[in-house]
C-alpha cells in the first residue's frame, strides 16, 4: 500500500566500534533499542518524519549484558523488562519489580528495554521515574571532537525543569546501575493505563527508611505520562520532617504543599489526575501511619 | 530491503520497507486477513508466535524478521499442538469469542510452550487481550489442562518411539 515511501537504511552494528563509526558517518541517525514507542506511535508507518537512517542497538552484544555484586546490579542497555525480572526478582528493590510487574503483559516487557524506556523522547513508561527514587546511575556515550566518549552520571541529572530526561546531543545510554538499597518502605503506585489512556494515568514511586516516627531518606517521584516526571530534593526534604502519624490537618497541609510544587512543574494535569494523586498519596500516608503505630515484634512480645 | 524469513513454514525473501510492522505485512504481503492492525494500540489482537514466543505483530518491524520464523493462526490451527488446546476449551467448557479467537489461541499456546502454571502470570499474559468474552479461572484452568494434554502426548510419543 505504501511501497513507494523510501524505506529507511538500518544500520545494524555489532559492537561499539562498529556503533562509534556508524554515529560518526551519520550524526543524525535515529536509535532503535525495543522499538516499542516507536512502532505505537500513530504515525510510526506510513511515517514522512521517521529519520531515514536508523541505528539498531540490538546487535551490540555490550548492550545485552547484566552483572551484579553485593552492592548494585548493573544491566545494559538492551536488557529487557522481563530479562529483569527473571535475573533479578530476588535481589532487586521491590519498588523497581513492582513497576516492571505493572507495565503490562510479558507480550510487551518481552520487547521493552531498560535504555528504550529511559531515552524515548516522551514519558511513556512510569520507569524512569522508580529508577530516579532508587538513585540510579546511568553511563552515557557521546561523541566529541569525532570521538566516542563515555561517562557516568545520576539519572536526576538529566532530567529537566519539565520533567524530561535530556540526553546529550547523539548521547546514548549503554548501562544503567541499580544500587541495592536497604530502605524498609517502598511503595509503587499507578492508577490508569501509561499507555491506552495517558492523559488519565499516574505513577507514584516511593521510597524511604521508617525509622520509629521519623522518614529517614525519603524520595518521591511522580510520573505524569505524556507531561514528565516530578521529582525535587525540596519535596524529599518536607517528607523528612514529618513526624509519624499524621493527623488529618497534618495530611492535608502535606498534600498542599505538594500540589504545589506538582502545579509548579506541570500546569495542565487532568481533574482525574489530581484525584488519582490523592488518593495514591493517601493510601501512602495511611499505610505509614498504620506501620508507625504498630509496635515491632520484637519489642511487643 | 530484502528480508529473508520462515512464514508459515514457507521460507520467504521479502523486499519491504525496513520498518514495516509484521502486521502489515501479513495482512498485504502474505494476504493473511485474520490478523488485526490496529497501529500499535496494542489490542492484543495481532498475536502471533516469532521463534516459538507470542509476539504482538504490530511491534515487530520488517528489519527484525531476519533469519526468524513467524506463526500465524492460520497454520497454527492445522497442527497437532491446536488440537491440545481445543481439547482443553472442550474440557474446561470455555471458549473464545471469533474475535479474539486467534490472538488468545497463540497466547495459550506460548504459555503452553513455555510451561507456565502460575495463575498471576498466565492472567498478566492473557490482560493483553482486551476482549471480555473468557472468566479468568477459565483461562487458567485451559492453560493447566493444555499443559497436561501436551505432556501425556510427549510421553506417548517418546514411549512409541
Amino acid at each position: 500500500m505504501f511501497a513507494a515511501l523510501s524505506s529507511p537504511n538500518i544500520h545494524t552494528p555489532r559492537n561499539m566500534q562498529e556503533y562509534s563509526s556508524i554515529i560518526l558517518h551519520y550524526p543524525s541517525s535515529s536509535f532503535w533499542a525495543g522499538g516499542t514507542y516507536i512502532m505505537s506511535r500513530p504515525d510510526a508507518y506510513p511515517s514522512n518524519s521517521l529519520n531515514q537512517e536508523i541505528i539498531y542497538l540490538g546487535g551490540i552484544e555490550e548492550l545485552h549484558r547484566f552483572q551484579r555484586n553485593d552492592r548494585f546490579a548493573e544491566f545494559g542497555s538492551m536488557v529487557t523488562l522481563d530479562e529483569i525480572i527473571s535475573t533479578g526478582k530476588t535481589v532487586l528493590p521491590k519498588v523497581l519489580i513492582d513497576n516492571i510487574e505493572n507495565i503490562g503483559s510479558r507480550l510487551i516487557t518481552r520487547r521493552a528495554t531498560i535504555g528504550g524506556a529511559l531515552a524515548s523522547k516522551d514519558v511513556i513508561t512510569s520507569f524512569p521515574g522508580t529508577l530516579i527514587v532508587l538513585d540510579a546511575n546511568v553511563e552515557v556515550k557521546f561523541i566529541k571532537k569525532k570521538r566516542l566518549h563515555s561517562k557516568w552520571m545520576q539519572l536526576t541529572r538529566l532530567l529537566d525543569r519539565n520533567g524530561h530526561l535530556v540526553l546529550p546531543a547523539q548521547g546514548m545510554i549503554s548501562r544503567v546501575r541499580i544500587a541495592f538499597t536497604d530502605k524498609n518502605y517502598q511503595n509503587f503506585s499507578s492508577v490508569g493505563s501509561f499507555m491506552t489512556k495517558g492523559d488519565d494515568a499516574v505513577a507514584v514511586a516511593f521510597a524511604t527508611t521508617l525509622n520509629q516516627d521519623l522518614l529517614l531518606n525519603p524520595t518521591i517521584a511522580f510520573t505524569y505520562p505524556k507531561l514528565g516526571i516530578l521529582y525535587s530534593r525540596d519535596v524529599d526534604n518536607v517528607l523528612s520532617s514529618l513526624r509519624f502519624p499524621l493527623d488529618d490537618k497534618e495530611y492535608k497541609s502535606l498534600e498542599m504543599i505538594l500540589f504545589t510544587f506538582i502545579d509548579s512543574t506541570f500546569q495542565n494535569i487532568s481533574e482525574l489526575q489530581r484525584a488519582r494523586t490523592k488518593g495514591i498519596l493517601r493510601n501512602i500516608i495511611d499505610d505509614l501511619n498504620e506501620k508507625a503505630l504498630t509496635v515491632p515484634q520484637s519489642e511487643g512480645s | 530491503m530484502k528480508i529473508d524469513c520462515t512464514i508459515d513454514g514457507k521460507t520467504l525473501t521479502l523486499s519491504l520497507n525496513s520498518n514495516k510492522p509484521l502486521s502489515l505485512i501479513l495482512r498485504e504481503n502474505i494476504g493473511i486477513d485474520n490478523i488485526n492492525h490496529c497501529t500499535g494500540k496494542m489490542c492484543g489482537l495481532c498475536t502471533v508466535l516469532l521463534d516459538g514466543k507470542a509476539v504482538l505483530s504490530c511491534l515487530v518491524p520488517a528489519f527484525e524478521l531476519n533469519g526468524k520464523e513467524v506463526i500465524t493462526f492460520d497454520s497454527f490451527q492445522r497442527t497437532r499442538a491446536m488440537k491440545d488446546i481445543e481439547k482443553a476449551y472442550e474440557m474446561v467448557g470455555a471458549f473464545p469469542c471469533t474475535d479474539c479467537y486467534s490472538s488468545r489461541t497463540m497466547i495459550f499456546e506460548s504459555l503452553v510452550n513455555e510451561g507456565i502454571t502460575d495463575k498471576a502470570e498466565i492472567l498478566k499474559q492473557l490482560s493483553l487481550v482486551r476482549c471480555h468474552c473468557m472468566v479468568p479461572d477459565d483461562e487458567v484452568e485451559i492453560v493447566h489442562k493444555a499443559i497436561d494434554l501436551r505432556r501425556k502426548r510427549n510421553v506417548r510419543r517418546s514411549q512409541f518411539s
